[in-house]
């Protein structure tokens, strides 16, 4: 490529107009970028395929404000698939305030088994025994550790809605999950029940750990058979299935976040066709000069669309960059935020990273090609007599 | 002395590509950042206009939602007997004992969503004024028939008149379709709340909503009831309740602002770009300008203005395209889920005034920024090089 220096001198021609194009190629890149990274969370891959996990879920029939009989859990466990079998309740209830940054997920649970079924969680600090043995302890999601500063042995008050009391707890271990965000907080179910008998025989969702894949399927139809007659019929679906219904409940979220990164695209597309556009119209006569100096017209196409390509690439490779070094500070900036919970399942995700650069290109080619066809195109002596 | 305003209008349809993507950019971000708008608008009004002045809504004590609410049976006597509760003329309070419960419903278009069952009593409609029955009839006690409202209807799988929602061991028949006004009920379904707390077993309702009197007979009955040792509970108007769920709206608003803003810088940068190549073109002319005597101070304004009519162009475009979509696209209900009570909650996008208004302010903002500098550069051209230079 020996008229790579020549494309370079040209895209830095004019330099505020470079950095200008830069500019408003990086923006839009980024929100692009967050926007898909948004998608990407929502689409995590399903733990119980990727690990071999094989975590199904079972809830009341009519949804998950509707709580089942404490027994089930027994009855499942006796199933044949069933590895362990664990009960989650949704606490619900307020820490400090009802603001979105203190909101997480507030689980009562049965430790022992809790550990046998999520067995892809590992303890990072703190231990597991601890948290057994205390009865007012309560095992925290590093993420949540590291956003409220808390450390083992911290207390933690949470004031309750659903139960109408207010529990005090004692942090005692530290969980980490894999791929997926660790941002909950268990305690143990026997507390609630000390507190509030009434609490005592309802659970809220039983999370079962399969033998296996076929074991999942075959035992998810198993349980919501055994009780499709009884008073609390169940539904029993994949995690996936239950975590994906969350997503579902957000409506067209998914839709309006893809439409905007395809209006987005098309804004850069016309910034960047825009420079093309003048900095072609400014060189006609250079153009019919290259011409006369004997460059083929396929050469003025090339000159032409290399610069946009460059241009295009510089805007692509800063703005990618910016968003990988810049998303811890931005992650943790928008912890405040009304949309705290979903910056916190933001990560630079690879598929992302691919898209803004696929993006990068598509923008280069096309910016450039109505110019660069009309440049060379444009007959020479037409060329030598314009007046810019 | 002014330079006239033609000079700038017609200096944009000079250059008729570059003002033309430069106004189509400026457009699509502003049409991009009134939709969002729109959305939330739409979400909060639901909110906004749910709820009758007059009604105060039960609630136990600490319970953020009727969701997480819950009242006993035995509670009911004391609250209805309390002072500043409304009678209907034979004299009985008015007032519904209600009972909320979440199904999982399947969508017409696929997935799951929540969806709000609430039991109400005989009362529960005339609280509610904006209720009205469309279709059908109004449910009977103890036959497990429920009446849907007409958002919910059409987004939900067996949800028209005469079908069976089915849950197992539980199914309740259609009876009738209503109508709310773009209220709160329009995102539930309503049926008889003796049957539903049999139905699921429960021993306390979700909620009591009482009709005051007026202004003093709400102050009267809001004191009583949290003076009362018998009663933890708490007693709220119920458009402060519904108000409070506005902040649903919130994420929305914020990622709409957000994503407006950055866009809108670029756009800003983008006008720049073009407004610098309109200065730098005429150079030459702008010299003329001042030997004729025209001031740094009118070149400056002129270029401004250019800049301002531009973004005012892509402005104005946007607003189309804003209600372009909101009207032809968007037009239907849509649903997102309220996680004050994790269900459901249906709207309408909402294109008000306001909002267009904020889209032609934010992009004469473009305009502003991206022209100040181009402006700058030509104001203080230097007469002789410039006149002196050649192309």
């Amino acid at each position: 490529m020996k008229f790579f220096p020549l494309i370079f001198k040209n895209v830095f021609r004019k330099k505020t107009r470079t950095v200008l194009t830069i500019g408003s190629i990086i923006l839009p890149l980024l929100v692009i970028c967050l926007m898909g990274s948004f998608l990407s969370a929502l689409n995590m891959p399903d733990p119980a395929q990727t690990r071999g996990m094989f975590r199904i879920v079972t809830r009341h029939k009519v949804g998950l404000a509707s709580p089942l009989p404490v027994s089930y859990a027994e009855k499942i466990r006796q199933l044949d698939g069933a590895i362990a079998v664990t009960k989650f309740n949704w606490f619900g209830g307020k820490y400090i305030d009802d603001s979105a940054r203190n909101f997480f997920a507030r689980f009562a649970v049965d430790p022992e088994t809790l550990v046998l079924v999520f067995d892809d969680a590992t303890i990072t600090s703190g231990s597991a025994n601890d948290w057994f043995n205390d009865r007012a302890g309560s095992l925290v999601g590093e993420d949540l550790i590291k956003k409220f500063g808390w450390n083992i042995g911290d207390q933690v008050v949470l004031i309750g809605d659903i139960y109408p009391t207010t529990i005090q707890l004692t942090i005692r271990a530290v969980y980490k999950l894999q791929n997926e965000p660790s941002d909950a907080l268990f305690f143990n179910r026997k507390y609630l029940e000390e507190v509030l008998p009434s609490f005592q025989g309802n659970v809220g969702t039983i999370w079962i750990k399969c033998r296996d894949g076929a074991a999942a399927t075959k035992l998810a139809d198993e349980i919501d058979q055994m009780f499709e007659n009884s008073p609390y019929p169940t539904k029993t679906e994949s995690e996936k299935a239950f975590q994906m219904g969350f997503v579902s409940m957000l409506g067209n979220v998914k839709l309006l976040v893809t439409s905007l990164t395809i209006i987005i695209v098309l804004v850069i597309l016309l910034i960047a066709a825009n420079t093309m556009a003048l900095s072609a119209r400014e060189r006609v006569r250079e153009i019919a000069v290259l011409r006369t100096l004997g460059f083929s017209s396929w050469k003025i196409l090339t000159l032409i669309l290399g610069e946009s390509l460059i241009l295009a690439l510089i805007g692509g490779i800063i703005g990618l960059g910016a968003f990988i070094i810049g998303l811890k500070p931005l992650k943790a900036s928008l912890m405040n935020t009304p949309i705290s919970g979903f910056a916190s399942a933001i990560k630079p995700f690879p598929e992302v990273l691919l898209l803004g650069l696929i993006i990068t290109l598509l923008v280069g080619l096309l910016s450039g090609l109505a110019p660069a066809i009309r440049a060379s195109q444009r007959p020479i002596t037409e060329g030598l007599r314009h007046v810019g | 002395m002014a330079i006239p305003l033609k000079y700038n209008i017609r200096n944009l349809f000079v250059r008729k590509v570059t003002t033309g993507l430069t106004v189509l950019g400026i457009g699509l971000v502003v049409a991009v950042f009134l939709s969002v708008m729109s959305l939330s608008e739409g979400l909060t009004r639901v909110f906004k206009v749910s709820g009758s002045p007059k009604n105060i809504l039960v609630l136990r004590r600490n319970s953020q939602s009727e969701v997480d609410s819950g009242i006993y049976r035995e509670q009911i006597p004391l609250i209805v007997t309390l002072p500043g509760i409304d009678r209907d003329i034979d004299g009985n309070p008015l007032f519904s004992t209600e009972l909320v419960v979440i199904l999982n419903m399947e969508k017409n278009e696929g997935g799951t969503s929540n969806v709000t069952l609430r039991g109400i009593s005989e009362k529960g409609p005339h609280l509610r004024p904006q209720f009205k029955l469309a279709e059908g009839r109004m449910f009977k006690p103890g036959l497990s028939e429920v009446i849907v409202s007409r958002s919910i209807s059409k987004r939900f799988k067996n949800c028209s008149l005469d079908d069976i929602i089915r849950f197992g061991s539980y199914q309740w028949k259609v009876v009738g379709i209503f109508d709310a006004d773009g209220t709160a009920p329009d995102s539930e379904i309503w049926t008889d709340v003796e049957g539903a707390m049999s139905d699921f077993r429960r021993v306390s309702y979700s909620s009591v909503l009482v009709r005051t009197t007026d202004k003093l007979g709400q102050d009267q009955f809001v004191t009583a009831l949290s003076n009362d040792p018998r009663l933890a509970l708490q007693a709220k108007s119920e458009r402060s309740y519904y108000e409070k769920q506005t902040s649903t709206a919130d994420p929305i608003k914020f990622f709409g602002i957000f994503v407006g803003l950055i866009m809108a810088i670029g756009a800003c940068f983008g006008a720049m770009n073009t407004m610098y190549a309109a200065v730098s073109a005429r150079t030459k002319e702008i010299a003329t300008l001042r030997v004729l005597g025209f001031s740094h101070m009118s070149i400056l304004t002129s270029f401004i203005i250019e800049s301002l009519l531009l973004a005012l162009l892509g402005g104005v475009l946007g607003c189309f395209l804003g209600l372009l979509t909101v009207k032809l696209a968007l037009s239907g209900v849509t649903g997102t889920t309220n996680f004050n009570t994790f269900s459901e909650v249906v709207f309408a996008f909402r294109l008000t005034p306001n909002i267009l208004l904020t889209g032609i302010v934010f992009s004469l903002l473009i305009g502003l920024f991206g022209g100040i500098l181009p402006a700058t550069q030509a104001a203080f051209t230097k007469i002789i090089l410039a006149l002196r230079q050649v192309e």
